[in-house]
């Protein structure tokens, strides 16, 4: 009787451990595989905003995806070209306008607090000119997409024939904040490859893209 | 005639057995291991397993510029044009920078003076620049301070010299930069006995002091091999170490090209060890010092009067007046009557003006031994009150030089620490060379300008600075520079006198060729003008045993001895890493009882040293050979240096650093540092001490145990005659070597793209080594110590096999640059069980780290050994070491095979380059880091499926064959064969007689 009672007991158990593995495999990946990692960044910057819906080219801050190895971070300075001007959203800006007019007061400079982290970063004042006390401090962002050790991709070979930066990195001008779309699996990138340029949309030159280990393994 | 080639003396002597070879996995090396061991290893191996892949993928990060500076593209390499600063021959470079940092040295290929070629030395000055054991601020009194505070203090006790009329000596090696010599001027004009004393660990002053007796002019000529029909050598090794070997081997290689039209030039080497160059020469004779003088005075003589004379002296003395104004006659004897004696040669056969140049001579050597010993004899008598040393460290290497620590105020400016700089008051360390605004004119008339290549990595500063701030007007290196050239470069270059354009293309191809300069008068005195010391035949000490002191390519005076690289590059001769040693002829040894790792005591009147011996063939038998540099302060870094385990023996020796020093045996003998000397008492001392020497490792011949009865010598390296190559068909078909006729046992692989491969000059290497610490740097390799190299497990994917041949014209080395061969059907490939070495669509053998579990079938299975094994995760440095490495190419971790990828990475760069240009590649675009950067051009890369590439041509030529192709593996890589001169040579006995 008493090992029944054990043999059932264990059983149950057995069973409640194996679902909950079953239901936390649905949100773990094999080890080096991040997919979905969306990490908070530095800055709140918004890819669906600037992206999406002001239609800012992804090559306008990403220059060197055409010509480099790695698409880049923009520099810092990079960002002032628009925000030397745009301080803060349209309605803070709005909003500050008419409490102004309320009051009847002079319009004060209004800076979104994500912004006056570039511009700290930049070294710049209330009054965004360059504040010579403070030393100009690169921002770090975190990476998103990180191959693993052993393997190396080139941001021109596919930028340059035509590949857009959607068929990797999935919808960036939706998101707030970026994600990790793509697995980033070797078998992904083979599956591509294998199509032989099939799958590019509008390629820029005859596609004919290696299958070989020391296409990227090196 | 038979021709064997032979890796050792024990295999010779075992008649093409395998004798002497190791085998590639040595079985001591891999322990004992019982069961209770194992099953420790295999607990930990899973715990560790476990404990590894719990941790999270560390989170990254990307930070960009705060702004990005224009032209610059993350990711993107810039090669930047300046001048090597490793030793004084000023050969051009590019280097590669990425992201800031420079991470390759290449030769630059349109430089006058090296055209392309760099040494190994220059290859690895990357190393020096990382160097965390550089000095990274000034010192006074062993304290570390500030420049400020230097500056006051020094500039107090100039002024106290000044006031009190006290000598001040700046002491440096050659400096051919201008800038420099005018930044010394101005400092020690300010002295009222102020002088600039110049002496060269390497020492060529009496080719200098014998151009001043036959001459009239203290110069050292530049040598135009390219146009030398015969050269004939008496001991100067000027392939390997001596003056500017870069820019020698290039005239030497083009001049014996058999393709390249013109007669192929004939060498004589007389010398007393075997050396680069005597390993390349047609005839080779081993002699020993004080006799090679004696034969340079006879053929002097014959030469003069024309005629007569016998034996040895006359046959050189006939080639000799058969190539007039075609030849070249040079000596690395420290000895004033033998330089005098080639300098009449030269005279005699017209060759000033055509082969070498006395008017617009080299300033790669000025150094003066005169100089340097009156500097000592004053230093010891007190009266000399400060003393600046630059980029020299007398107190190792010369004789006595400890000297300079009786100076009141001893200067260093050396990048590291070393003994004259433990000696030294106060520490101003200068700038690497790729740090700093400099010039060079290694040749009158040709300039070469340095750049800074990255932002100094300490609180250094250029030398050119500290100079000006000492002499009151602080002024920055590069204003200094500009200045130079504008007063003095710029008039002379024929590129039009617009300073600032001038400027700019300067600084872009790194040099400025001033051919405008009107070369001086100089004219040889006739012999009855000279002096009768000069004049007299030198004495020969008969049945004394010798001593002669030699510099290795790699290690030369020891400036560079802290680098592992350097360290860990085989002799290119001996093979032997990590060590000095004495080197014994194999008769002599025999005679003393000693066998190679035996030590022996070698002693002259002046010192003597305990240093294991080394029996080398083709070593005069009267001689024992030690090469300098070694035993330095600077190698005191490799105490704990290689990986620790439980059996690892320290690469050091027992004094704690790596060799002896062998400066106290060089011999000050009037005006000169001899390094040769007679009279020398050896006696094996009764212990051993084994050296690392990678002569016998990967070796292609069959192993005993797998051969049916006594192996024939295989066909490795092959050669052709002279008049067998002018018989054959020129360019027969075009067809590639090896290519059978039988059938294939493997399907072919469809290449139908690029079909990579590459051809080697047998005939054209020197095995300097250029290519192998070029593959190191570029492929991130790492050094591994001695006790690992002792267990086979030296990493260099590029190795020189160096074979002898012995024939009635002396002993001959042949130099094959062995690395994978990238089978078409390779053996390493079919064994894998992993799949992770196979076959590219374009040719290559690829090797794919991720897969690789470490089996170690596929290096067992390669016919040419060239697989190498991470028996550890070695070191790749600490700190800015690090940034050394190659970002483009993976740091292997341990338990992964790895080999010659053929720079996989530059393809890749090239084919990518290519894509977005929209064309198709250019042959040559894509080079190899062991192609880019070989003096002699001895190594091709191209497209072996483009009939008109270089590779194609040279595949397909008269002179290509494949390695062990009778196995049918069909390897990627052509090897040309060596060209062997049919012309009779003298017979053996004329040698005996003369010796």
């Amino acid at each position: 009787m008493r090992h029944r009672v054990t043999t059932i007991f264990l059983l149950v158990a057995i069973a409640f451990t194996g679902s909950l593995l079953l239901v936390r495999a649905k949100g773990t990946h094999l080890p080096g595989n991040h997919q979905g990692y969306e990490p908070v960044q530095p800055i709140a910057y918004s890819h669906r905003l600037h992206a999406g819906e002001l239609q800012i080219q992804c090559l306008y801050c990403h220059s060197n995806a055409d010509k480099s190895r790695h698409a880049g971070v923009p520099a810092a300075a990079t960002c002032m070209n628009c925000h030397r001007f745009i301080t803060a959203p349209l309605g803070a800006v709005r909003a500050e306008e008419e409490l102004a007019k309320a009051e009847g007061r002079p319009v004060r400079p209004v800076v979104s607090p994500e912004l006056r982290k570039l511009y700290d970063a930049l070294g710049l004042d209330a009054s965004l000119q360059r504040d010579p006390a403070r030393t100009p401090r690169a921002i770090a962002w975190t990476r998103v997409h990180s191959l693993p050790d052993f393997v190396y991709f080139d941001h021109r070979a596919h930028v340059g024939g035509g590949v857009t930066c959607q068929t990797c990195h999935g919808p960036v001008e939706t998101m707030e904040r970026v994600r990790q779309v793509s697995d980033l699996s070797m078998g992904w990138c083979v599956n591509c490859h294998r199509a032989g340029g099939a799958n590019v949309a509008a390629p820029t030159r005859p596609l004919a893209p290696s299958s070989d280990c020391s296409t990227c393994h090196y | 005639m038979s021709r064997v080639y032979w890796l050792s003396l024990e295999q010779r002597d075992l008649a093409g057995s395998s004798g002497g070879a190791q085998p590639e996995f040595l079985e001591a090396a891999a322990g004992d291991p019982s069961r209770r061991d194992f099953l420790k290893l295999v607990g930990f191996s899973v715990a560790g397993a476990a404990a590894a892949s719990c941790s999270p993928a560390p989170v990254r990060q990307e930070i960009p510029y705060v702004a990005q500076p224009e032209g610059i593209v993350p990711g993107d390499a810039v090669s930047y044009a300046t001048t090597c600063g490793g030793c004084t021959a000023g050969c051009g470079l590019l280097v590669k920078t990425r992201d800031g940092r420079p991470i390759k040295v290449e030769g630059c290929p349109d430089h006058p003076i090296s055209a392309g070629g760099v040494c190994s030395v220059g290859q690895a000055a990357l190393l020096g620049l990382y160097d965390n054991l550089r000095f990274r601020s000034p010192s006074l009194g062993g304290a570390q301070t500030s420049w400020p505070e230097i500056d006051t203090a020094l500039m107090a006790r100039f002024d106290a010299i000044r006031q009190a009329g006290g000598a001040v000596r700046v002491l440096t090696p050659t400096v051919h930069s201008p800038t420099l010599r005018r930044g010394i001027a101005a400092f020690l004009a300010s002295f009222g006995d102020g002088e600039h004393v110049e002496y060269d660990a390497l020492s060529a002053s009496a080719v200098l002091d014998a151009h001043e007796a036959t001459h009239g002019v203290r110069a050292f000529p530049r040598y135009f091999f390219d146009r030398a029909e015969v050269v004939v050598s008496f001991d100067a090794d000027f392939l390997g170490t001596w003056v500017s070997p870069a820019e020698y081997t290039r005239g030497y290689a083009l001049r014996r090209r058999p393709e390249g039209g013109s007669a192929r030039g004939w060498h004589a080497q007389i010398e007393s060890r075997v050396s680069l160059a005597g390993g390349k020469a047609d005839r080779r004779i081993a002699l020993p010092p004080d006799e090679i003088a004696a034969l340079a005075f006879d053929v002097a003589a014959i030469v003069e009067q024309g005629s007569g004379g016998s034996g040895l002296a006359s046959e050189l003395a006939q080639r000799l007046m058969a190539a007039p104004g075609r030849s070249i006659v040079l000596s690395g004897l420290q000895d004033l009557p033998a330089q005098v004696a080639c300098n009449r040669i030269n005279a005699a056969l017209g060759n000033y003006g055509r082969t070498l140049d006395i008017a617009q001579p080299s300033n790669q050597r000025r150094g003066s031994d005169r100089a340097v010993a009156r500097l000592l004899d004053d230093a010891a008598a007190g009266r000399i009150a400060a003393l600046l040393v630059w980029h020299t460290n007398p107190v190792f290497d010369l004789p006595g030089g400890s000297a300079v620590s009786k100076v009141p105020l001893l200067v260093s400016l050396a990048e590291r620490p070393d003994e004259t700089s433990a000696a030294a008051h106060a520490v101003c360390p200068d700038h690497h060379a790729f740090e700093s605004w400099a010039d060079a004119e290694p040749v009158a008339g040709s300039y070469g300008l340095t750049q800074p290549l990255v932002r100094p990595l300490g609180d250094t500063r250029a030398f050119l600075e500290t100079l000006a701030a000492w002499s009151g007007a602080p002024r920055p290196a590069l204003d200094q520079v500009r200045e130079t050239w504008r007063d003095t470069v710029c008039p002379v270059d024929h590129r039009g006198s617009d300073f600032e354009q001038f400027w700019a293309e300067s600084v872009q191809t790194g040099y400025a060729a001033g051919d405008a300069l009107a070369p001086a008068e100089v004219r040889a005195r006739s012999a009855a003008e000279l002096d009768a010391a000069l004049m007299a035949r030198p004495a020969v000490s008969a049945d004394a045993i010798r001593l002669t002191l030699y510099h290795k390519p790699a290690i030369l005076g020891g400036e560079h001895a802290y680098n592992p690289m350097l360290q860990e590059l085989p002799d290119p001769i001996s093979k032997v890493v990590w060590d000095n040693y004495a080197c014994l002829g194999p008769t002599l040894a025999a005679r003393l009882q000693l066998a190679t790792g035996g030590v022996a005591r070698i002693g002259t009147a002046a010192a003597s040293l305990e240093l294991p011996v080394l029996v080398q063939p083709g070593q005069d038998e009267q001689t024992v050979a030690i090469a300098l540099g070694y035993g330095g302060q600077i190698t005191e870094r490799f105490q704990g240096f290689g990986h620790h385990w439980f059996r690892s023996r320290p690469t050091v020796g027992p004094n704690g650093r790596v060799g002896l020093n062998a400066a106290p045996l060089i011999v000050p003998d009037r005006g000169l540092l001899r390094r040769h000397a007679a009279d020398v008492q050896i006696a094996a001392a009764g212990r051993t001490q084994p050296l690392a020497c990678t002569q016998e490792h990967h070796t292609l011949s069959v192993p005993a145990n797998l051969s049916f009865g006594p192996p024939a010598p295989r066909p490795i390296v092959q050669e052709i005659s002279t008049a067998a190559l002018a018989a054959a068909a020129p360019e027969a078909d075009g067809g590639e070597a090896g290519a059978h006729a039988g059938g294939d046992l493997w399907a072919a692989h469809p290449m139908p793209g690029h079909r990579w491969g590459m051809a080697v000059d047998v005939d054209a290497c020197t095995g300097c080594g250029a290519c192998v610490v070029g593959c190191q740097v570029e492929n991130n390799i790492p050094v591994v110590g001695k006790d690992e190299v002792g267990r086979n497990r030296e990493m260099h994917w590029l190795r020189i096999d160096r074979y002898y041949m012995e024939d009635e014209s002396g002993l001959h080395v042949a130099n094959q640059p062995m690395f994978c061969q990238h089978c078409e059907h390779a053996p390493c490939e079919t064994v894998c069980p992993v799949l992770a070495t196979v076959h590219s669509s374009e040719g290559l053998n690829q090797q794919i780290y991720n897969r690789c579990v470490g089996t170690r079938y596929c290096a067992n299975n390669c016919p040419y050994k060239v697989r190498r094994f991470n028996w550890f995760a070695y070191d790749h440095g600490e700190g800015t070491e690090q940034l050394a490495s190659n970002p483009d190419v993976t740091i292997r971790s341990r338990g992964v095979m790895e080999k010659c990828t053929m720079c996989v990475q530059r393809i890749q760069e090239g084919k990518i380059a290519a894509k977005r240009r929209g064309e198709p590649l250019r042959d040559g675009e894509i080079q190899t880091a062991c192609q880019q950067s070989c003096p002699a051009h001895a190594i091709v890369f191209g497209d072996l499926n483009d009939p008109s590439s270089e590779v194609s041509r040279l595949s397909g030529g008269r002179r290509a064959y494949k390695v062990l192709e009778e196995l049918q593996v069909k390897p990627a890589v052509s090897y040309l064969k060596i060209v062997r001169d049919a012309r009779p040579a003298a017979t053996a006995t004329e040698i005996a007689h003369h010796g």
